[in-house]
């Protein structure tokens, strides 16, 4: 009798192990003569490290443990950006900081540029104006557009043909590289809308508005609190999420780390159970944005 | 020294004819010329120093017929051999004192002007009493001391003739005698021989001659 | 020698004439070269700034107000347009844009907003601390760090838009945080920030503690769960630092913000073409020029005006020359004793000729010294004149 194989495993791993194959194929290139790309998050550090392998040096400044697109750089950090050959923006307003820095117009990407038109506005939080008739701000548009494969995808592509500007003896290679990746975050998108297929109907709680795309791309029903998952809810958050559980049941609080075990317990004595979809903004403590995407989707299947 | 042989000179266009039929000074005379203005006594002076050409007649002096000679010879001749001093004495209030009396040594080439003019220059100023004064300004003297300094300058290059057109005229009677006698001292000290107009009567008895113009037969149309 | 030593004396002696004299040659020699090199110094620099700056777009209006403004820095500030435009040339393919926003000054500096483009574009490089970085930075040309005795570090505060802006923004205390390489060009008298920068000198961009937690309840006129609105009691802050650099914010559209021109840099010819086509009189919103076009133009009215000049000179220079001729007939005449004398005591029409002669070549020496002089502290300070007379 065969062994078992877990096929929805499978192809992903062998997908892995060509495209490792073919990185290590790909020409080495001194030191010196590496273009080096800055990114604002980890998504797109990832993106560009598959695609361009060892021909580019591809940088991600932000600490571990911080969340980038709430980093604020300083002067240093900025100088280090000024000088790499290109910067890759995720677009959307990620990154509030790069309103308040100087950085070349020139080497800046904004890898969400094709599909700004599909950008999401956030209802979520607090605006505020000087005086009854006088400016006041938004809230502003969602920005986690990595979280929809299929955008994902479109980002990797405005990578790509931004790297091949720089560089374009290697364009061949990126291209490659590319469609291996476009191959994969692909998968993964029909894998979820396969995954959300067969419960259309559920409801999700989220425990903080990082969701927007990955909810509209997959249709799902999700609503969204104000948690932090390292922070025990107070006494008004939990009487909030019981009014909402009332108008809104569900048996599933989405979070974007780990929770705390007293929040979980809580949860579950309300009928709720804990599952992490991390967004992957940071580099992850262990190993990489698709190794982290696939244990998201393994972790939502327990609602499914 | 002067030997003058039927002068006739006149002006052009002035009316004015001066005739000497003959005249003359020996070495070493003091001589005063006395007239009405205007009867050419200046005139007289300027004929000897050569700055004027006779229309006839003879000018010599001191051996040389000045009257015959070309314009830049006259001029050799009188910054050589002639001391002038003025009424009114003629002094660049520019140069200083030394300076005034250097002048004739700037202003040719004939005359050349050395350390040995220098000292010669100092001498002779300490001789008249104004060793003191090179330094100044010449505004800031009184009228015999400027008359002083334009003896000096007269002196200084060793005329044989000194002729003085009115040389006591601007100054105070005080003055008048003194100065004579420094400009006889200085004179026979030089061993030169003066011509000197004059208007002041008083001073006449000093000189070794006077001659009055109107000895002279001067036409006047 | 010896005339020049009694010239010299009597030249001496009659200072104030002598001076005088002087003068009067000394100026009617210096002043048509000295304005000769002071044109040519203009024309340099006046095109060698426009030659290398190739389309300047604007709102439309003077263009010569639009060159000025955009690249002399001078204080008339053209029409505003938004930061649409930028996005619009960029989007376009056919350019690059480099957003200005010159309006506001430090200290009587003007206050050039724009991008770390611009840097690259004009050559400028920073020889003490760093580039911009952080919003609240300024890199200060060579001249102000210069005059201000600024250096890395320093702060500067923006001025004030109008001396009775009691109720306007408060000024900006800005970072030094670099100093620029002279560059001889008007980079050199000005104060550079982020566009956004000068948006916050404007008050577009702002900066105030969290309204969701302050704690005087004075400072908020009405709350509710999704707006908070504030009266104008709340405290703006003044400066810029790593402790609220992230509360600065911006309000309404960023394309609707303020620019005063963009330097439009083509891809090649052909979008430079196809640039000007697109903005040809009335065919957009914007006018496009070309600023050495713009520059020759005034060049030629100012060598209009120059001809006039040196026509007023040469009558102004013959006339000097008729009075010095004169002073100097008059002054024969006045010296007619003196003449007589040197001719009685043996000089001749030649010592006099010398004398005089000698007098000319004094008063000329002196002058031609004073003229050299003269020219050469207008050579040496020429770009400065021409930049703080001519251009600013």
């Amino acid at each position: 009798m065969l062994p078992h194989r877990n096929n929805t495993l499978t192809q992903p791993l062998a997908l892995w192990i060509t495209a490792v194959c073919l990185l290590l194929m790909s020409m080495s290139v001194p030191a010196e003569d590496k273009p080096v790309v800055y990114t604002v998050n980890y998504p797109l550090q990832y993106f560009a490290e598959r695609i361009a392998g060892d021909l580019v040096e591809v940088v991600l400044p932000v600490p571990a443990g911080i969340d980038p697109a709430f980093w604020q750089p300083d002067s240093e950090a900025v100088s280090a950006f000024q000088q790499a050959d290109l910067i890759l923006l995720n677009g959307a307003g990620y990154a509030k900081w790069l309103s308040r820095v100087s950085l070349p117009r020139r080497k800046l990407i904004n890898t969400s540029a094709a599909f700004r038109d599909r950008y999401l506005q956030v209802d979520e939080g607090v605006t505020h104006s000087h005086g009854r008739e006088g400016d006041h701000s938004h809230t502003g548009v969602a920005f986690t557009t990595w979280l929809d494969f299929k955008l994902a995808a479109e980002q990797a592509r405005a990578i790509a043909a931004a790297l091949s500007k720089i560089r374009p003896a290697s364009k061949n290679v990126f291209e490659r590289n590319l469609a291996l990746l476009e191959q994969e975050l692909l998968a993964l998108d029909s894998q979820l809308r396969e995954m959300v297929a067969t419960k259309p109907a559920i409801s999700l709680l989220a425990s903080h508005p990082v969701y927007q795309y990955f909810k509209r791309r997959y249709d799902l029903n999700i609503t969204s609190v104000m948690w932090e998952p390292d922070v025990v809810p107070g006494a008004v958050q939990w009487s909030e999420l019981k009014q909402l559980l009332k108008l809104l049941p569900s048996n599933w609080m989405v979070w974007e780390g780990r929770p705390g075990p007293e929040s979980v317990a809580r949860l579950e004595s309300m009928g709720v159970g804990s599952l992490v979809f991390d967004p992957c903004g940071n580099r992850p403590v262990e190993g990489d944005f698709l190794g982290v995407m696939q244990q998201n989707l393994q972790n939502l299947k327990r609602a499914y | 020294m002067i030997e003058i042989d039927a002068l006739e000179f006149a002006y052009p266009g002035a009316g004015f004819q001066l005739r000497i039929p003959g005249f003359s000074i020996t070495k070493g005379e003091k001589v005063a010329v006395i007239g009405p203005s205007g009867s050419g006594k200046t005139t007289l002076l300027n004929l000897v120093a050569g700055i004027l050409v006779p229309e006839q007649g003879r000018v010599a002096c001191a051996g040389t017929e000045v009257s015959a000679l070309a314009d830049a010879a006259r001029r050799d001749f009188r910054i050589s051999s002639v001391g002038f001093v003025f009424q009114d004495f003629e002094l660049l209030d520019y140069l200083n004192v030394l300076d005034n009396i250097l002048h004739p040594y700037r202003i040719t080439r004939a005359l050349h002007l050395t350390a040995g003019v220098r000292a010669r220059a100092e001498s002779l100023a300490g001789q008249l009493g104004i060793d003191d004064k090179l330094r100044r300004g010449v505004e800031q003297l009184s009228q015999g001391e400027k008359q002083r300094v334009a003896i000096c300058r007269a002196l200084l290059p060793g005329p044989q003739l000194v002729l003085a057109d009115e040389a006591t005229g601007n100054l105070d009677p005080r003055n008048k005698g003194h100065i004579l006698e420094l400009l006889f001292e200085a004179v026979a000290m030089h061993d030169a021989t003066l011509l000197a107009v004059t208007h002041d009567h008083e001073l006449l008895s000093q000189f070794d001659r006077v001659v009055d113009f109107n000895d002279f037969r001067v036409a006047a149309s | 020698m010896d005339s020049l030593y009694i010239a010299w004396k009597y030249l001496n002696f009659s200072k104030a004439r002598t001076a005088t004299l002087v003068a009067c040659v000394t100026l009617i020699a210096v002043l048509p070269l000295a304005l000769q090199l002071l044109l040519a110094e203009s024309e340099r620099q006046l095109l060698s700034r426009a030659a290398s700056t190739p389309l300047l777009l604007g709102a439309p209006g003077s263009a010569l107000d639009l060159v000025m403004n955009g690249l002399y820095f001078d204080d008339e500030v053209p029409e505003l347009i938004s930061m649409a435009a930028v996005d619009a040339l960029a989007d376009s393919g056919l350019a690059s844009p480099i957003p200005l926003y010159v309006r506001f000054k430090a200290r009587r500096f003007p206050i050039v907003g724009t991008t770390l483009d611009y840097f690259d574009f004009r050559g400028l490089t920073v020889t003490a601390g760093r580039p911009l970085a952080l919003l609240g930075d300024c890199v200060v040309g060579a001249e102000v760090a210069e005059r201000l005795g600024l250096k890395a570090g320093d702060s500067l505060l923006s001025s004030p838009e109008t001396v009775f802006d009691l109720a306007g923004v408060y000024p900006l205390n800005m970072k030094v945080a670099g100093v620029l390489a002279r560059a001889h060009t008007p980079d050199d008298l000005a104060v550079f920030v982020d566009i956004k920068t000068a948006w916050v000198v404007e008050g577009l961009v702002h900066g105030h503690q969290d309204l969701s937690r302050v704690e005087d309840a004075g400072v908020i006129i009405e709350q509710s769960s999704d707006n908070v609105i504030a009266n104008a009691k709340l405290v703006e802050y003044t400066e810029i630092n790593p402790g609220n650099i992230e509360s600065f914010h911006f309000h309404g559209t960023p394309g609707d913000y303020p620019l005063s021109a963009v330097i439009t840099v083509p891809n090649d010819a052909k979008s430079a073409t196809i640039l000007r086509g697109r903005h040809l009189d009335g065919a957009s919103d914007y006018q496009l020029v070309v600023p050495e076009t713009v520059i020759d133009g005034l060049l030629a009215n100012i060598f209009r005006i120059k001809h006039m000049l040196d026509a007023v000179i040469l009558v102004v220079a013959v006339a000097t020359v008729l009075a010095l001729v004169l002073v100097f007939a008059l002054s024969i005449r006045l010296r007619q004793r003196e003449i007589q004398t040197v001719f009685r005591i043996g000089g001749s029409r030649l010592t006099i000729a010398r004398l005089l002669a000698a007098e000319i070549a004094i008063i000329a020496l002196i002058s031609g010294v004073l003229c050299a002089v003269a020219l050469l502290l207008v050579h040496h300070y020429s770009d400065e004149l021409v930049r703080s007379l001519v251009i600013r």
